[in-house]
C-alpha cells in the first residue's frame, strides 16, 4: 500500500522536477531570492526547490493513503524519495556529462547553460552530482513524510475528541488580540483608522513607481468591485465588461482632449458625464443581452466588448474617436488651478474613488435590491414566483456595475493623458474577471486581495521576465484546485438576534455548521 | 366567494396536451386539494397559475384580476406565493435571507435608499427583520436563521420554504407536494400546520399531494386530474368513491 502510491508518487515528482530543471526554473528560484531576500549566492534558492520538491513527494504520498501507520508513511516516503532521486540523478547525471562533452544543450533547450547545470552538480563530476542530488531529494522526501504524517495524526486525534475542524479564520480568531479586534467595533474602527492613515501618508514614502503600480491596482480593484456587482452578485457572466471602461476611457479623452473635438471641458466635469454615460451603455447593451442566460450570456457580451473596441478604431469613426492613433494629451485634473495630474495626486484619487466603490457595494449588497440580486443568481425562476422583476434588477446591476467600469476607465484615461483602442482588449475583461474569482466571487476584501494578486504581483515578478505568464498561470491553476472559493470568500451575515430563550436551542446550528468548512 | 377561478384552461406543449379544458373554482379560506397520477398536468396547472407557462386558452381570474399574460412577479404582487416539488431555495443565502426575499414585493426601497440609507429604508429594513424573525418563530426555525439555506437538514428545508412563501402575505397559498419524503410523524405535523395557517391567516390553499392520508385528510375539495382532463371533483369522501378515480390509479378492470 505505502510502497505503491511511494513509486506512484515519486514518478510523477520525479517527472515534474526533471521538467523545471530542464526549463530553468531552479536558477530562477535561486535569482528571486536574491533579489528579494538579499541573499549573496543563487544556490540556496536551486536547492530549496529541490528540496521542497522531495518534501512535497514524501508528502503527497503519505496524504494519499488510507490507513495511518508510521512504518507505511516512511515506507512511503523512502520509496518516493528513492524513485525521484534516481530519475532526477539519472537526468542529472546525463544533462551534466553531455555538457561536459562540450556539447552545448542550449541548442535545444535554451536554459540548459553550463551555469544553470553547475548549479545543480555544485562543480562535482557527472556521479557524485547525481548520487547527491539523489540524497537530498530522498531525504526530503522522507522528512514531507514524516512531517505530513504527523499533521494528519493530530488532526485525526483533535476530531477523535470531538472537536470539530476548524476553518484558518476560525484559527485567526483563538488568538485574544484578533478576536478582541474584531469582536470589539471600536478597536475595529481603530485598526480601520490606522490602516487609512497608512494609506494617506504612503505615496510620500513609495515614489513615483510605486506609487503609479499602487494606482493601477486601484483601478482594477474599481474595476473588480464593479464586475462583481454583476458576476458575484448577480450572477450575469459578463465577458465584455471591459466596454464599459472603455466608455467611460473615452468619454473622459474626447470630452477633454485639444484633438479630435476640440472640447477641452473641465476634467471635474467629464468624469460624471463619463460615469453616466458608462451606466447608460450598461442599460443599453442590457436590453437585448439580458434575455439569456449563462453560457450565451457569456458569449454575446464577449460580442459586445469587441464591437465597442472595433468601433473605436474603425476608419468611419476616426473623424469622432481618433480611431486607431487614439486620443492625446487627455485632460488632467485641475484643482485650485494647479494640475495635479500626477502618479502622486492620481493614487489619492484613486483610493477616494475605491473608498466609494467600497461604500457603495456595502450597502447594496445587504438591502432589497443586493438580496433580490443574489436571489437571482441562486435561481431566477424562483426569484421570480417570489416577486423579483428580473429584467429590472439584472439591468440595475448592469449599469451598477457599468458605472463603477465607467468611473475607473475615466480615472486611467486622465492619469495615462492618452487612451485608445489597444486599452481595451479582451484581456483586461478577462482579468477583472480573474482577479474577481481569485479573490472570492461577492466578497469586498477578497476582490481587493485579488486585484493585489493579479496586478500587483506581476509586477513584483518582473525579475522572472519571460517566466512572468507561466508563473502567473501555474500560480493561478494552483490557486483553483487548492481554494476554489478564493483567497477571502465572502461570509455570511448575521441578521438573526440571539434570544435567552433559545439558548441551549443554539448548540445545535452549531453542530450542523461543520458541513460547511470548505465548501 | 371564489378566490380563484379556471375557465377551461388549455396548455400545450407541441402537440402533447398537458392541460386540457379545465375548470377549477377555488372559495375563498378552503384547502382545495389536486390529485392524479404522475404526468396529469398538476404542476403545469400550477405554472400556468403562477405565470411561468401562458396558457393557449381559458381564463384564469384571481379575485376578479385575470392573471392570462402577466408576469409571474406581478402574479406573486398580487398575493399568490408557492412552495416547490422538489424544495428551491436560495442556497447561499441564510434561513433569514430566504424570508426576506420573499418579502420582496412588500418592500418598497430601491437603488437610491440603499445607497443613501435614507431614514424611510432603514425603518422598513427593520421592519422586515422583526417580521423575519416572527416567521422563523412561526415554522420552528428559530436558531437556525444565521445558516446557509443549503446546509439545513430536509426537514427544516421544507419548514423555511413555507415560510418563505408565507412572507409574501399571500391570499393564496400553491403547495406542490409538501409532504413528499416525509415520514409518518412529520406529515401529521404539516398538516396541523398546513390547518393552522389557513385558520390563523385566514389563506386559501391549494395543494397537490400524492399522500392520500393528507388529501384525504385535510380537503375541504378534491379535484382528480388524469391525462391533463379533470374527470372527477368533490368532498374526499366522493371522490374516494368514484370509479374513474379508481380506474386512473389502478387501471381498467379495478373498479
Amino acid at each position: 500500500m505505502g510502497l505503491r502510491t511511494g513509486i506512484r508518487m515519486g514518478l510523477i515528482a520525479a517527472i515534474v522536477t526533471i521538467f523545471l530543471i530542464l526549463i530553468g526554473v531552479h536558477m530562477l528560484m535561486g535569482r528571486l531570492l536574491q533579489s528579494w531576500f538579499r541573499v549573496p549566492a543563487h544556490w540556496p534558492g536551486v536547492w530549496l526547490m529541490v528540496v521542497l520538491l522531495g518534501m512535497w513527494a514524501g508528502s503527497r504520498a503519505v496524504g494519499q493513503m488510507k490507513a495511518r501507520s508510521w512504518g507505511n508513511a516512511l515506507l512511503a516516503g523512502a520509496s518516493a524519495g528513492i524513485i525521484q532521486g534516481a530519475l532526477v540523478g539519472a537526468a542529472l547525471y546525463l544533462l551534466a556529462s553531455i555538457t561536459q562533452a562540450g556539447v552545448d544543450l542550449r541548442t535545444w533547450l535554451n536554459q540548459m547553460s553550463k551555469e544553470s547545470i553547475g548549479a545543480l552538480t555544485l562543480g562535482f563530476a557527472p556521479l557524485p552530482a547525481a548520487g547527491f542530488i539523489g540524497g537530498v531529494l530522498l531525504v526530503s522526501a522522507l522528512a514531507g513524510a514524516a512531517w505530513r504524517e504527523r499533521r494528519l495524526r493530530v488532526r485525526a486525534a483533535r476530531l477523535a475528541r470531538g472537536e470539530r475542524m476548524i476553518s484558518l479564520r476560525e484559527h485567526l480568531l483563538e488568538i485574544p488580540a484578533i478576536s478582541q479586534v474584531s469582536n470589539n467595533p471600536l478597536s475595529r474602527r481603530v485598526l480601520i483608522g490606522v490602516f487609512m492613515v497608512l494609506l494617506l501618508i504612503a505615496p510620500f514614502f513609495l515614489g513615483q513607481y510605486w506609487n503609479y503600480n499602487l494606482g493601477t491596482v486601484g483601478i482594477y480593484v474599481i474595476l473588480g468591485l464593479g464586475l462583481n456587482i454583476v458576476v458575484g452578485m448577480a450572477g450575469l457572466l459578463d465577458l465584455g465588461y471591459v466596454a464599459f471602461f472603455a466608455v467611460g476611457a473615452y468619454t473622459m479623452a474626447l470630452l477633454t482632449a485639444p484633438q479630435p473635438h476640440h472640447i477641452q471641458m473641465s476634467f471635474w466635469l467629464a468624469l460624471p458625464i463619463g460615469i453616466v454615460l458608462a451606466a447608460v451603455a450598461g442599460i443599453l447593451l442590457g436590453i437585448p443581452v439580458l434575455r439569456m442566460r449563462g453560457d450565451y450570456l457569456a458569449i454575446v457580451t464577449l460580442g459586445f466588448g469587441e464591437i465597442i473596441r472595433i468601433l473605436s478604431k474603425s476608419d468611419v469613426l476616426t473623424g469622432f474617436t481618433g480611431g486607431p492613433r487614439g486620443v492625446r494629451n487627455v485632460g488632467h485634473p485641475v484643482l485650485f488651478g494647479k494640475d495635479i495630474g500626477n502618479e502622486f495626486y492620481f493614487f489619492y484619487f484613486i483610493l477616494i474613488g475605491v473608498i466609494l466603490a467600497i461604500i457603495i457595494t456595502r450597502r447594496l449588497e445587504h438591502s432589497r435590491v443586493g438580496r433580490a440580486w443574489r436571489a437571482m443568481r441562486e435561481d431566477e425562476k424562483v426569484s421570480q414566483a417570489m416577486g423579483i422583476y428580473t429584467l429590472k434588477y439584472k439591468l440595475m446591476a448592469f449599469a451598477m456595475g457599468a458605472a463603477l467600469a465607467g468611473l475607473s476607465g475615466a480615472i486611467f484615461a486622465s492619469r495615462n493623458s492618452f487612451t485608445g483602442p489597444e486599452d481595451f482588449v479582451l484581456l483586461v475583461s478577462i482579468n477583472v474577471l480573474a482577479l474577481v474569482i481569485v479573490g472570492g466571487m461577492g466578497s469586498i476584501p477578497g476582490v481587493i486581495l485579488g486585484a493585489f494578486v493579479l496586478k500587483g504581483l506581476p509586477e513584483m515578478l518582473r525579475e522572472l521576465e519571460d517566466y512572468r505568464v507561466l508563473v502567473f498561470g501555474a500560480l493561478l491553476v494552483v490557486m483553483m484546485i487548492v481554494r476554489p472559493q478564493g483567497l477571502w470568500p465572502a461570509s455570511r451575515v448575521q441578521l438573526e438576534r440571539p434570544r435567552p430563550e433559545l439558548a441551549e436551542e443554539v448548540e445545535a446550528p452549531a453542530e450542523l455548521a461543520e458541513g460547511e468548512v470548505g465548501s | 366567494m371564489i378566490i380563484l377561478q379556471l375557465d377551461h384552461v388549455t396548455k400545450q406543449f407541441g402537440g402533447l396536451v398537458a392541460v386540457s379544458s379545465v375548470d377549477l373554482e377555488v372559495p375563498q379560506g378552503s384547502i382545495f386539494s389536486i390529485i392524479g397520477p404522475n404526468g396529469a398536468g398538476k404542476t403545469t396547472l400550477f405554472n400556468c397559475i403562477t405565470g411561468f407557462y401562458r396558457p393557449e386558452a381559458g381564463r384564469i381570474i384571481f379575485d376578479g384580476v385575470s392573471l392570462v399574460g402577466l408576469r409571474p412577479d406581478q402574479i406573486a404582487a398580487l398575493g399568490i406565493a408557492r412552495t416547490y416539488q422538489n424544495i428551491r431555495l436560495f442556497g447561499r443565502m441564510t434561513a433569514i435571507e430566504n424570508i426576506l426575499v420573499g418579502q420582496h414585493s412588500r418592500l418598497k426601497s430601491g437603488l437610491a435608499g440603499a445607497l443613501f440609507r435614507l431614514p424611510r429604508t432603514r425603518r422598513e429594513e427593520q421592519e422586515a427583520l422583526d417580521k423575519a424573525h416572527q416567521l422563523l418563530d412561526f415554522v420552528g426555525l428559530s436558531g437556525y436563521g444565521d445558516m446557509f439555506a443549503h446546509n439545513l437538514p430536509y426537514g427544516q428545508q421544507r419548514r423555511l420554504e413555507l415560510a418563505r412563501a408565507l412572507a409574501s402575505e399571500p391570499r393564496l397559498l400553491l403547495l406542490d407536494e409538501p409532504a413528499a419524503g416525509m415520514n409518518p410523524k412529520e406529515t401529521e405535523e404539516l398538516m396541523a400546520f398546513i390547518r393552522r395557517i389557513r385558520d390563523e391567516l385566514g389563506l386559501t390553499i391549494l395543494l397537490i399531494e400524492h399522500d392520500m392520508r393528507v388529501v384525504m385528510g385535510i380537503s375541504d375539495i378534491v379535484a382528480v386530474l388524469d391525462f391533463g382532463e379533470k374527470i372527477c371533483e368533490g368532498t374526499p369522501q366522493e371522490v374516494r368513491c368514484n370509479p374513474r378515480v379508481i380506474e386512473a390509479y389502478l387501471g381498467k378492470g379495478a373498479a
